[in-house]
C-alpha cells in the first residue's frame, strides 16, 4: 500500500456498517458537499441493484453502499455521465476497487472526464455470481450479509476473480477510501488520498487523526493469502487458455453473442471491430474457408474475436469478471483473461489502474526498447544471410 | 413427380443420407446443419463441403446455438447451392430477413421439420442435451411438450414449418423408425431425382400435430396472460425490466436485429453532461447508465411484429428476464391488428412499411 497516509478519520460503527456509510453520505448530500452520490440501489423487483445517481438526502438512505452482486461495472455507469466532458456539477461516485481502477483506465482512454467527480472506494469482500444471486435472491442477500460482516474474507462463495483478487482495498487512483475495521474495534476508517478527498473531510469538520496501521495490516495479510491463491489458480487456468487448443476447447460452447465485450468496461467502442462488416463477409470467403478443413463453424472467427478483444483490452484488464456473469454459456472468460492480463501487464511492469500518471504501454515507447528491435532485425539479418 | 420420400432409416440417418448423396453428386456445394464438434457434448452450426465431416453432422437435434436464419441471412448472393437444416422459427426468421434486403434464398435448398421445441441453453449444454434427448423424443412422438424445451417453444403454433423446400415429419412419429421428407417444391424435387429410396404421394397428416397444436394454442394463450398481468402497467414494465443490465445481447442474438450500428448503440444515446444534469436536477434520482427501459420498448417498436419466437434473447438474457414471452406476446398481438404472421408468405410486406387507403380513414 505505497503512499498511503499514516492516519484516517475513524467512524465507529451504529447500527451496522451499511448505514453508517450511508448516513455519512447523507450529510454530504445534506450539506451539499455534493450535488448528487452514485451508488448501487436494489430494483423495484427486489432482485438486483442498479447504479443511480442520487439528489435527495433521504433517497440515499434506500441505497446499499456495496452491492451483493455487479450488474454493471460502475466505470461503464460514470462512463454514460462524463464521456463527453466534465459538466458543472460536482459529483462523488462509491464504487469498488475495480471499479476504481477500470475508471482510471477509462480517464486514460479519454472516455471519462474526472474533473467534477471524487472517486470513493471501500474495501470489497467480492461479489456474488448474477445469475446465483438473480435465482435466489433471499439467499443471495444472507451470503453476502455473510460476507460483507463476517471476520474473514476467505469465502467460496463469491465470484472465481473475486476470490483470487489482490486488489480488494485501498486504491491509490482513488481520492477517498472507506476502509472496514472488524474484530474488537468495528468501524469505518476514511482514508484521503488527494486534494478532492481532503476537501470533504475539511468540509465534513473532520481529522484524520487515528492511525490506521491496525487495519493496514490485516488487509496485507489477507492480500498475502489471496496472492498465493491467486498464483495457485492462475497454473490452473493455464492449462485452459496456453495455447490454439486449449483455448478453442475453453471456448468451444462460445455462440458470438459478443455478452462478454459489452459488459466489460474498457470494451468501450461504440462499433467493436467484431461487430462491424467483417461479421458479413463474402460468400466466397466463406467457402474458401470451408473447403480448407471441410467444414467451417458458424458463427464464424469466434476464437479469432476472443484473442482480438483480449489483444485490445488486456494491458487494461482490472479482472472485475463482469464478462463471466454475462457469458450466457458458462465459459470462465474472466478468469481466462484475468490470466492473460496478468502475463501481458507484468511484460510492461504495469498494473491497470493504479495510477492516473502510468500511460497505457502501448501508446508510448521507450529508448531501450528501440534497441531490443534492433538487435531483433540484425539477428534475422544473419540468419538470412547465411541461407544465401 | 411424387411429394414423398420415405428412406428405412432412422429419421437422422436417412437426412444425412440424403444430404451426402446432393453433396456426393454435386447438385449442392455445401450442407448447413448442426453438427457435434468433438467436444464433449459442445454443438454447433456448421458449413460442410466435405462429406466425410457429414458424419458428424446432427441435423435434428433440439438445439439452437443461434438463430440459424441470421447466419443465412450473412451469405451474400452467390452461384453455389447450399442445403439449409433449419427449424420452423430460424426459417421464418430467414423470411422476414429477406423481405428486409438482408439474403436471399435462391442459393439455399431449405429443409426443415415438423419441431418439438428447442432445449434451453441449461438443458443443452455442457453434456445435459445427450440425457435429455430420450424424454425429448418420446414427447415429440407423443404430440407433447417436453418439460426443458423453452418457454416460447411450449406457446409456439407455427411449428408446421411454412416455405420449405422439403420437410421432415418428425412430430408423431418415432424418429427411430424411418425418416419421411415431404418434397414441397420443384427444387426439392429436382434435387432428389435419382435419391434411392420409396417415393409416393403425400400421405395423411398425423392426428398428433392437431393434438400438439391444440395444447400450443392453449400454452400460449396462458403465457401471454401470465405477461398481460405483470406488464400491465407502466409499474409493471419497469419492474420487469429493472434488472436489465444493458448489455444488448438480446439485440445481438434476434434475427431481426440486422442493423449494424443500432440506433441505440449510436450517438443519439451517448449524452452531452449537460443533457443528464438537467434530468438529474428534476429528480431525487436518476438511474445510470440511462435509457435501459426506453432501449426495450424501442426494440419492440422497431422488430416485435417480426418475432418468431425462437427464444435465442432470453437465452443469453445475464439478468433472467423473459425478454421472449415479452417480445413474443407484444408482437403476435401488434402483427394481428395487420392480419400479419412473420415468416408465412415471402411477398407479405412487413406491415410498417406500406399502408392500406381504407387505415387513412381510421384515422380521419
Amino acid at each position: 500500500m505505497k503512499g498511503i497516509a499514516g492516519k484516517g478519520v475513524f467512524l465507529p460503527e451504529k447500527e451496522g456498517i451499511n448505514k453508517s456509510i450511508l448516513g455519512f453520505l447523507k450529510t454530504l448530500l445534506e450539506k451539499y458537499v455534493f450535488d448528487g452520490i452514485m451508488v448501487p440501489m436494489r430494483v423495484p423487483a427486489k432482485n438486483s441493484y442498479a447504479w443511480v445517481l442520487v439528489r435527495e438526502p433521504s433517497l440515499i438512505m434506500k441505497a446499499s453502499p456495496l452491492a451483493p452482486v455487479m450488474p454493471v461495472q460502475g466505470a461503464k455507469a460514470l462512463k454514460s455521465l462524463t464521456r463527453k466532458g466534465k459538466g458543472t456539477l460536482n459529483f462523488a461516485v462509491l464504487m469498488r476497487p475495480c471499479e476504481i481502477r477500470a475508471s482510471i483506465e477509462l480517464t486514460k482512454l479519454n472516455q471519462i472526464h474526472p474533473e467534477k467527480i471524487t472517486l470513493m472506494s471501500i474495501d470489497c469482500p467480492g461479489a456474488l455470481p448474477l445469475s446465483d444471486y438473480i435465482q435466489n435472491p433471499e439467499e443471495g442477500e444472507k451470503r453476502f450479509e455473510a460476507l460483507f460482516t463476517g471476520e474473514s474474507w476467505s469465502d467460496e462463495t463469491s465470484k472465481p476473480v473475486c476470490q483470487i483478487c489482490d486488489q480488494f482495498s485501498w486504491q491509490p487512483a482513488s481520492d477517498l477510501h472507506f476502509g472496514l475495521m472488524r474484530g474488537q474495534k468495528k468501524g469505518i476508517f476514511l482514508i484521503s488520498n488527494s486534494e478532492k478527498g481532503q476537501r470533504v473531510l475539511n468540509e465534513m469538520k473532520l481529522q484524520a487523526s487515528e492511525s490506521v496501521s491496525e487495519w493496514k495490516k490485516s488487509i496485507e495479510d489477507l492480500t498475502k493469502k489471496r496472492q498465493k491463491k491467486r498464483e495457485k489458480r492462475f497454473e490452473e487456468v493455464q492449462t485452459m487458455a496456453k495455447g490454439f487448443e486449449p483455448l478453442l476447447e475453453t471456448f468451444a460452447a462460445c455462440i458470438g453473442c459478443h455478452n462478454c465485450q459489452s459488459a466489460c468496461p474498457i470494451c468501450y467502442c461504440r462499433q467493436c471491430y467484431f461487430n462491424s462488416t467483417i461479421s458479413r463477409p463474402d460468400s466466397d470467403f466463406i467457402f474458401q474457408k470451408a473447403e480448407v478443413r471441410g467444414g467451417i463453424s458458424f458463427p464464424m472467427d469466434r476464437i479469432f474475436f476472443h484473442v482480438g478483444r483480449m489483444t485490445h483490452m488486456s494491458l487494461s484488464c482490472v479482472s472485475c469478471g463482469l464478462c463471466s456473469d454475462a457469458c450466457p454459456v458458462s465459459i470462465p472468460v474472466a478468469e481466462v483473461f484475468s490470466y492473460v492480463a496478468d502475463q501481458t501487464q507484468r511484460t510492461f511492469e504495469y498494473r491497470a489502474g493504479e495510477s492516473g500518471e502510468d500511460a497505457i504501454p502501448i501508446t508510448r515507447y521507450r529508448m531501450e526498447e528501440i534497441q531490443g528491435v534492433q538487435n531483433i532485425v540484425h539477428q534475422a539479418e544473419g540468419a538470412m544471410s547465411k541461407d544465401g | 413427380m411424387a411429394n414423398q420420400l420415405t428412406i428405412k432409416k432412422s429419421s437422422e440417418q436417412g437426412l444425412i443420407d440424403f444430404l451426402t448423396f446432393l453433396l456426393e453428386t454435386r447438385k449442392i456445394s455445401a450442407v448447413f446443419t448442426l453438427r457435434e464438434t468433438g467436444k464433449e457434448g459442445v454443438f454447433d452450426y456448421g458449413l460442410i463441403t466435405d462429406v466425410q465431416m457429414l458424419k458428424q453432422a446432427i441435423p435434428l437435434h433440439p438445439f439452437m446455438p443461434v438463430n440459424a436464419g441470421q447466419e443465412l441471412s450473412r451469405f451474400k448472393a452467390m452461384k453455389k447451392q447450399v442445403a439449409a437444416v433449419i427449424r420452423p422459427c430460424e426459417l421464418r426468421g430467414f423470411i422476414e430477413l429477406i423481405k428486409r434486403v438482408q439474403g436471399t434464398p435462391d442459393h439455399f435448398l431449405l429443409i426443415s421439420y415438423t419441431c418439438g421445441g428447442a432445449l434451453r441453453f441449461a438443458s443443452s449444454l455442457h453434456g445435459k442435451g445427450d440425457t435429455n434427448l430420450p424424454g425429448y423424443w418420446k414427447a415429440v412422438e407423443k404430440g407433447e411438450n417436453y418439460k426443458e424445451i423453452r418457454p416460447t417453444c411450449k406457446a409456439c403454433e407455427y411449428f408446421v414449418p411454412m416455405n420449405a423446400d422439403a420437410t421432415v415429419s418428425l412430430v408423431g412419429k418415432n424418429h427411430e423408425d424411418e425418416c419421411v421428407l415431404e418434397l414441397h417444391t420443384e427444387k426439392a424435387k429436382e434435387m432428389a431425382a435419382g435419391f434411392k429410396g420409396e417415393y409416393s404421394e403425400e400421405g395423411t397428416k398425423s392426428q398428433i400435430v392437431d393434438t400438439l397444436l391444440e395444447k400450443r394454442k392453449a400454452e400460449k394463450t396462458r403465457l401471454f396472460q401470465e405477461i398481460g398481468s405483470v406488464m400491465k402497467d407502466l409499474g409493471g414494465v419497469v419492474e420487469v425490466f429493472s434488472r436489465c443490465v444493458g448489455c444488448h445481447g438480446c439485440s445481438r442474438v434476434c434475427p431481426m436485429c440486422h442493423c449494424i450500428l443500432c440506433d441505440f448503440e449510436s450517438h443519439l444515446f451517448d449524452h452531452e453532461a449537460s443533457v443528464i444534469e438537467k434530468e438529474f436536477s428534476r429528480k431525487e434520482g436518476m438511474r445510470l447508465p440511462t435509457d435501459t427501459i426506453l432501449f426495450q420498448l424501442g426494440r419492440m417498436n422497431h422488430m416485435s411484429f417480426s418475432c418468431v419466437g425462437c427464444g435465442m434473447c432470453t437465452e443469453v438474457c445475464p439478468a433472467d428476464i423473459p425478454v421472449a414471452s415479452i417480445f413474443m406476446k407484444t408482437g403476435s398481438e401488434t402483427a394481428q391488428l395487420f392480419d400479419y404472421i412473420p415468416g408465412r408468405d415471402i411477398d407479405e410486406p412487413v406491415p410498417v412499411t406500406v399502408y392500406k387507403e381504407e387505415e387513412l380513414s381510421k384515422l380521419g
